[in-house]
Order: C-alpha cells, then sequence, then structure tokens
C-alpha cells in the first residue's frame, strides 16, 4: 500500500515536471509555478461554446482523449509487482488505447463547427496513417522478443540485454512515431499555434481545454512510460530499486521528446506521409525481420 | 475477469474525476452570453458555408494501403506470440504474406501513389 502511495507521488511529480519543461521548452524560461498558475487560470476561465456546434463531439471528445491516456498508463507496470491491470495482451491494449486517441482528437476537431479545428482535425487524421504503422510494428517485433503480450514479460525478456540494443531500429521508429501520436513538436501541425492558431484545440476553453492539456500530460507520460517498458528495460537497473528506474527513464525519456523536437523544423503532413510509407514502414518490416532472424540464431 | 473491473473501476474513476472538476467549476463561474462571443476563429471574416461541408481529403491513397497493412496487423500479433516456438517455419509463412503486402506497397509507389493527390 505504500509503494502505490509512493508510486502515486511520483507519478504527479512526473507529471509536473514534464509541464514545467515544456513550458521551458516554448519560453526558454523556468517557472516551476506554472503548471498550478496554468491550471487555476483554466479552470475560472470562462466555458465559450461556438454556435452551431455538435452537443455530443463536443462534450464527448477531452473525456475520450484522457480516459485513453489513463486506460494506457494502467496497463504499463512500475515496477516487478506493480501493476495496475496485469493483462495478458496489454501490447494490443495500449496499442487500442492509443487508437482512441486518434478518434477523440477527429471528434475534437468536427465538434465546434470552426475551420481551424477542422483542418487540423483532418490533418491528424492524415499523421494517424502515417505514425500508425511503425509504432504497431516497433511493439510486434518487441512481442516476438518475449513470446508474450504481458508487459511484465517484455520487460523481463530485456534482462539481459535491452531492447534498445537489440533491435535500434525499433527504437527510433517507436520514438518517431510517440512524437507523432502526442502532437509534439516536429509534428505538431494539427494542434501547432503559429500555423492554425491552436488548431484542433482552437475552439475549446476553460474546463475543455484543460481537460484535454492534462490528457495530453498524461500521454506524454504514458509514451515515454511504454518506450522505457518496452526499449530501455523497464525496471532493470542496478543499485536502485526498480521503481525509482523506471521513474527516472520515464522522465529522461519525456524530457528528450522536448528537446529533440526543438531541433527540427516542423514536418508537413503530407511530407511525413510520404516518408513513413516510403522508408518508415519498410524499416519497420526489416527490423521485424532482424529480430525475426536474430531469435533464430 | 478481476483486470477488466479494475480497468473498468480506473474508468469510472476518471469520468468521476473530471465529474467533480465540471460541479466545481460549474459553481464557480458563469458564461456571459454576448453578440460575437461564440463565433469560432476565422481571422476576422466567417466562412460563407457551415464547416461541415465536403473536404478534400488528400490523403486517400495512403488511407487505403493503411487498411491492408492495419488488417495484416491483426495476425502479426498472435504470429509474433508463437514466433519462437515454430522457428523458421514462421518466418517463411509471414514472410510470404508480408512480401505480397510489400510488393503492393512497391506498385503504389511505382504508380505515384505515394504522392500527395
Amino acid at each position: 500500500m505504500m509503494m502505490w502511495i509512493l508510486i502515486l507521488c511520483l507519478f504527479c511529480v512526473s507529471i509536473y515536471a514534464i509541464s514545467v519543461v515544456e513550458h521551458w521548452s516554448i519560453y526558454r524560461h523556468w517557472d516551476f509555478m506554472y503548471p498550478f498558475s496554468a491550471f487555476a487560470s483554466s479552470f475560472v476561465q470562462e466555458d465559450v461554446k461556438p454556435r452551431m456546434h455538435d452537443r455530443t463531439f463536443l462534450q464527448t471528445a477531452p473525456i475520450l482523449f484522457i480516459v485513453a491516456a489513463v486506460l494506457s498508463v494502467s496497463v504499463l507496470p512500475f515496477a516487478k509487482e506493480f501493476i495496475l491491470v496485469k493483462l495478458g495482451t496489454a501490447a494490443l491494449f495500449i496499442n487500442a488505447a492509443f487508437a482512441y486517441i486518434m478518434v477523440s482528437m477527429v471528434l475534437a476537431g468536427w465538434a465546434p463547427n470552426g475551420l481551424y479545428s477542422m483542418v487540423g482535425g483532418w490533418r491528424f487524421l492524415g499523421q494517424l496513417i502515417a505514425y500508425s504503422m511503425p509504432i504497431v510494428m516497433a511493439i510486434t517485433s518487441t512481442v516476438m522478443r518475449a513470446e508474450s503480450m504481458d508487459m511484465t514479460e517484455i520487460v523481463k525478456s530485456q534482462y539481459e540485454l535491452w531492447n534498445i540494443i537489440y533491435q535500434p531500429l525499433g527504437f527510433i521508429l517507436f520514438y518517431l512515431a510517440s512524437l507523432a501520436l502526442a502532437f509534439l513538436p516536429p509534428f505538431d501541425i494539427p494542434n501547432s499555434l503559429g500555423e492554425l492558431s491552436g488548431g484542433v484545440f482552437s475552439e475549446y476553453t476553460g474546463k475543455k481545454l484543460l481537460i484535454f492539456r492534462i490528457g495530453r500530460l498524461i500521454l506524454i507520460f504514458s509514451l515515454a512510460l511504454a518506450t522505457a517498458n518496452l526499449f530501455l528495460g523497464g525496471w532493470f537497473g542496478p543499485f536502485l530499486p526498480g521503481f525509482v528506474w523506471i521513474f527516472l527513464k520515464t522522465g529522461a525519456v519525456a524530457i528528450s521528446y522536448f528537446f529533440f523536437g526543438r531541433l527540427m523544423p516542423r514536418l508537413r503532413h503530407d511530407h511525413s506521409l510520404e516518408w513513413s510509407w516510403k522508408y518508415g514502414t519498410p524499416l519497420a518490416l526489416i527490423n521485424i525481420l532482424w529480430v525475426g532472424i536474430l531469435l533464430l540464431l | 475477469m478481476q483486470e477488466y473491473i479494475i480497468l473498468f473501476l480506473i474508468l469510472f474513476f476518471t469520468v468521476a474525476f473530471i465529474g467533480c472538476l465540471y460541479l466545481a467549476k460549474k459553481a464557480m463561474v458563469k458564461t456571459k452570453n454576448e453578440p460575437g462571443k461564440n463565433i469560432p476563429f476565422e481571422s476576422g471574416h466567417l466562412h460563407k458555408k457551415p464547416v461541415w461541408g465536403r473536404y478534400h481529403i488528400h490523403y486517400y491513397g495512403y488511407a487505403l494501403l493503411f487498411l491492408a497493412f492495419d488488417m495484416e496487423m491483426a495476425y502479426m500479433y498472435p504470429w509474433a506470440v508463437v514466433y519462437k516456438k515454430l522457428g523458421i517455419a514462421a518466418l517463411l509463412d509471414m514472410g510470404v504474406f508480408l512480401l505480397i503486402l510489400f510488393l503492393g506497397l512497391l506498385y503504389t509507389w511505382s504508380q505515384g501513389g505515394l504522392r500527395r493527390q
């Protein structure tokens, strides 16, 4: 029980740290009160609904977004015995949960009947078609090595050698695809402030925007946690206990997202589609072949 | 069975958390109705037609390709679990299947399908 409280505290601290680092990566100065002030200001903001909106979609999109992010966290292990839901098909489940992110984003783009949000929603759908094959195939190749879709088994299979060394190609593809999934900088065309004035979120204010922003932080955390579990050896590491290692790895991956993103120009969605299908998908197939041959040796 | 109950509980508590947030918010702030406030943001001039019209999705070619590969992924997961047990036979079986799909990808590429339509 104590462990669970500790893990919950570490989870909150990670979310806080991700928020602070994201603020730094945009404004280039440290503001440690930013998460609280942003929460307070979104919380008391007026909740303006655009006229002629689609009522059902407008209400369900933020809830679906945060629920999908939370469910994907819940099947990922925090340490050897500390996993909220020990599913036999966890690797498939996180995929399914990530697919709902796309659904909620397209709903959110459709609902307010605004031009920019609509374009953002369609762009996100295009981005899904680009990133979804690399992300799925990278997860499959880790499943091949573990001979199980259980996340604990996948982590255990990396006891001797982490997947990042065993299949570096898969790691790179998963990393880039997770940037696209969380619409982080090089792939932020559906939501970029400069280009689409907020894109999908441009019509959202107040509590709904707040839910979206919290959900996005959880999504970034969950993607970093998935990377740590699938490729960086999960809770394995010397000296420190398992759960400390996993939070260190998750934090490092999540922070690297923001630093990596700022180094690259924004990718147009037709470019990301083109490159993903010309190079990403074949490389992911080669990665599966590579793992297959290594396993047979 | 127990796992799915926990999953359902997590889902329930997330929605309950959002509900609490909405209730607290409702007690605190009210939206004032003012003319022109609820117009969607469109850089100063409004769209003549409703936006839910026809929108040309330029990536429909990719979408068809995506559908083929996505179906293949449904077979890939169970295959990946038993892969090591079956050995080289599994590699060849899936290899042939993937090769056919991959040839499809190459054909699409050669026909210019991997360009913005």
